[in-house]
């Protein structure tokens, strides 16, 4: 299952979904508006052949009126009706006129829709005969016509009538053509459905399908009769598209127009289209397969090489380099891991070198803000920190052990200073300056300032107690503090700066720790009444006196913390 | 009555020629393009060179029979002055006409025996119909010659009893376009054979169809 976790089999999965929901989408969508067309298109084309079907016949109808019309009108014709001739005589003449104009049903009615003759042995039924001599009788134009449908001998006709004129109207004139399997073909021919006659009994008269079909289809024709719209039905095997309409043909006997469209014949060209697109789809998996591999493999791989690097970065390695030999984001990525761990290091080296050399706070200050020049005003209690005799301690000693000495005793003070959160701004020669506040104010530096001085004191007893074990002469330090507000920054030149405060309050803290070496105070720590304002913890001290300070109005009050 | 016009012919022949004891025989031989024999033509012989032939009428009236709806026979040759009867033989009522030039008459409706005697007095060919049965179509062909034959189906006419002389043969059809002739020698006791091949038209007729069922859906 780890292979599932992996970036690259992720990206082909995702890969491959998105083209196969694309591609399924796309054929599932496709096939649907296909098979909607579809329908449409048939329905719209069985609607259509309904119509060509009413064109074919009144335009059929049209044209045997007119050519019964014109053989009627013949003279000889006319006068053989005229004259009352014997039924045999006229229905051979009427023949004859079946034969002129091309009509398979030739029949003479009185005016009273009598038969006289036919050219057919039977006879349609009086009342299809008598419904098309009223409806004509009915008809006020000049050329008086009906058309109906009938069944003679069990086949159905489309049949019209005209008028004999002699000249007045003295007969009707029947002609009719027979909807047969030709018919239904001339049909179909034009109207591109296929086409079923069936009669009432659900018989079939004509069709243009095959044989077995129809009569399957003859089996549904009487449900089918009572839809008035399409329906759709299996057939053969297919789905068809059906839809009927009633054709009345005297009394209860009527005919039914079947007009049918297989679904699968018209969704042959869009299904091969379908296939295509399925094959197509599974095409383009099979490559949005290979390819998504292919590209997954590319990018896992220096994914990889990165997160392993990553691992050698954490472990603190800012030496190695990572090859990728790519332009894109990736190749960018690796570049940027490398200046990453050029910077790492280069930080390490410059903050290494800045806590040797600043305090750790002011280094990260400085990283921090930078090293730009300017300050900021605060309040800072300035801690000065000096060894009574120093000088004379120098001179009896050789300068190396001076230095020696000088560091171990720099080292204990710089310790307790730090651990009370102060700074050491800059040694002096002996001398310590250290600042608590800035660069980062606890809120309770003065109490640290303080705190820290009683630990100097304590730390240099314990200092003076080896030293004594070494033989040497014990150290006497001198702590001046005062709290006031300074301006902290980075002051010097644009190449060479250092952090520290300036200001009034900076001169009154020095003077104070020089003041210790009055023996009149009889105190090795001095601090000034803002200091102790400012502290919050209870201190022993001793109020000194106000000291005067140049250039300042007020007097600075003195006072002396004694070790508790 | 028919049958025994040529034995009145030759009857006749032999009393107008007495002296002719031998006669000529011509059997012209008719086919189509397809060389398949032609019935129905009919060939004729004018003599060119004197004595003319003496053309004499049968006394009794030849019969053209309307029966099934169709003349009968389709092809009618005579010589000028024959009296033609139309018997129909059918239990409808026909009417016969004629519009052509050698003979134009209307014979109204009716039935059984003809009501007219036609007399075709004049040569040509004659065209008969009936008004009310456009299939019906009979042709009389009046020739101012004796000698004359209609093939049969063999497609073979003879004309025999025929004096030594130049003649001029003639065939028509009613499918022949203009006229086909030529003239020919006929030598005593000879028997020639002419094979004419006929470029004909297409039939065109209005033919009778049965008049109800078939081509429907059984």
């Amino acid at each position: 299952m780890g292979r599932f976790q992996s970036f690259g089999t992720k990206l082909l999965l995702l890969f491959v979904l998105v083209v196969a929901a694309a591609q399924f989408a796309t054929y599932f969508a496709v096939s649907r508006a296909n098979r909607t067309n579809a329908r449409a298109l048939i329905a719209q084309d069985l609607g259509t052949a309904g119509g060509v079907f009413r064109q074919i016949v009144a335009e059929r109808n049209d044209i045997l009126a007119t050519g019964a019309s014109a053989a009627t009108s013949d003279y000889a014709f006319k006068s053989l009706v005229a004259r009352a001739s014997d039924a045999a005589t006229v229905a051979s003449a009427l023949s004859s006129v079946r034969l002129r104009i091309r009509a398979d049903l030739v029949t003479l009615l009185s005016l009273e829709a009598t038969p006289v003759a036919s050219t057919a042995a039977g006879q349609v039924s009086g009342e299809v005969l008598k419904q098309l001599v009223t409806a004509a009788d009915a008809d006020a134009s000049d050329n008086p016509r009906a058309t109906g449908y009938g069944y003679l001998d069990g086949q159905l006709y489309s049949l019209v009538t005209a008028p004999v004129r002699a000249p007045d109207i003295v007969a009707w004139i029947v002609v009719g053509f027979r909807i047969d399997n030709k018919f239904a073909q001339r049909l179909k021919g034009q109207a591109r459905v296929d086409v079923t006659f069936a009669d009432q009994d659900a018989r079939i008269l004509a069709t243009t399908l095959p044989l077995p079909v129809a009569q399957a289809l003859s089996g549904d024709i009487p449900r089918l009769r009572t839809q008035a719209a399409v329906v759709t039905l299996p057939l053969a095997g297919e789905s068809s598209m059906v839809s009927t309409s009633t054709l009345p043909a005297g009394g209860n006997l009527s005919a039914t127009l079947v007009l049918q469209y297989s679904l699968d014949e018209k969704l042959r060209p869009a299904r091969q289209l379908e296939r295509l697109l399925l094959v197509v789809a599974c095409g383009s998996l099979v490559l949005a397969g290979l390819l998504g591999s292919a590209f997954a493999r590319q990018l896992g791989r220096p994914v990889e090489a990165l997160a392993a690097h990553t691992r050698v970065i954490a472990g603190g390695d800012y030496a190695t380099r990572i090859e990728l030999r790519r332009s894109d984001e990736l190749g960018r990525l690796a570049a940027a891991f490398n200046q990453m761990s050029a910077g790492l290091a280069e930080r390490d080296r410059v903050r290494d070198l800045l806590d040797k050399n600043v305090s750790p706070e002011v280094a990260a200050q400085l990283m921090r803000d930078g090293a730009a020049l300017g300050g900021e005003e605060r309040e800072v209690t300035v801690l000065f920190a000096d060894l009574r005799n120093f000088t004379s301690l120098s001179e009896k000693l050789p300068p190396r052990e001076v230095l020696v000495l000088l560091n171990r005793y720099l080292d204990r003070m710089s310790a307790e200073i730090e651990r009370h959160g102060g700074v050491i701004d800059k040694f002096i020669g002996d001398e310590i300056m250290a600042l608590f506040g800035a660069p980062v104010a606890h809120g309770d530096d003065a109490d640290r300032a303080l705190s820290a001085a009683l630990a100097m004191q304590a730390a240099l007893a314990q200092l003076n107690g080896e030293l004594a074990a070494e033989g040497r002469p014990p150290l006497a330090i001198g702590i001046g503090l005062n709290t006031a507000r300074v301006v902290a920054g980075n002051m010097g030149s644009a190449r060479r700066l250092n952090y520290s405060v300036i200001g009034d309050g900076v001169n009154v803290a020095a003077r104070l720790q020089s003041l210790t070496r009055n023996p009149e105070y009889h105190a090795s720590i001095l601090l000034s009444g803002a200091t102790l304002r400012s502290a919050r913890g209870h201190y022993r001290t001793r109020p000194l006196g106000n000291l005067a300070v140049k250039g300042r109005a007020e007097p600075v009050t003195v006072l002396a913390l004694d070790p508790t | 009555m028919r049958r025994f016009l040529p034995a009145i012919l030759f009857l006749f022949a032999g009393l107008a020629v007495p002296a002719l004891e031998a006669a000529g025989t011509v059997q012209v031989v008719l086919k189509d393009a397809k060389g398949q024999p032609v019935a129905d033509a009919v060939a004729s012989l004018t003599k060119l060179d004197p004595p003319a032939p003496v053309v004499t009428p049968p006394a009794d009236p030849v019969a053209i029979v309307q029966k099934d709806e169709e003349f009968h026979p389709y092809v009618t040759p005579l010589v000028v002055g024959t009296r033609v009867t139309f018997p129909n033989e059918d239990s409808i009522q026909h009417q016969v006409f004629s519009q052509s030039e050698a003979k134009q008459f209307d014979i109204p409706l009716y039935r059984g025996a003809s009501k007219e005697i036609v007399t075709f007095d004049r040569p040509g060919v004659v065209t008969l119909g009936c008004n009310i049965h456009d299939w019906m179509k009979a042709y009389v062909v009046v020739l101012a010659t004796p000698y004359y034959s209609k093939a049969g189906d063999d497609g073979k006419a003879t004309l025999s009893e025929l004096p030594a002389g130049h003649y001029h043969l003639e065939v028509w059809h009613p499918l022949v376009a203009g006229k086909v002739e030529r003239d020919i020698v006929i030598a005593a006791s000879d028997e020639t054979t002419q094979v004419i091949a006929l470029t004909l038209k297409p039939d065109r007729r209005i033919r009778r169809a049965p008049d109800a069922g078939g081509g429907g859906y059984k």
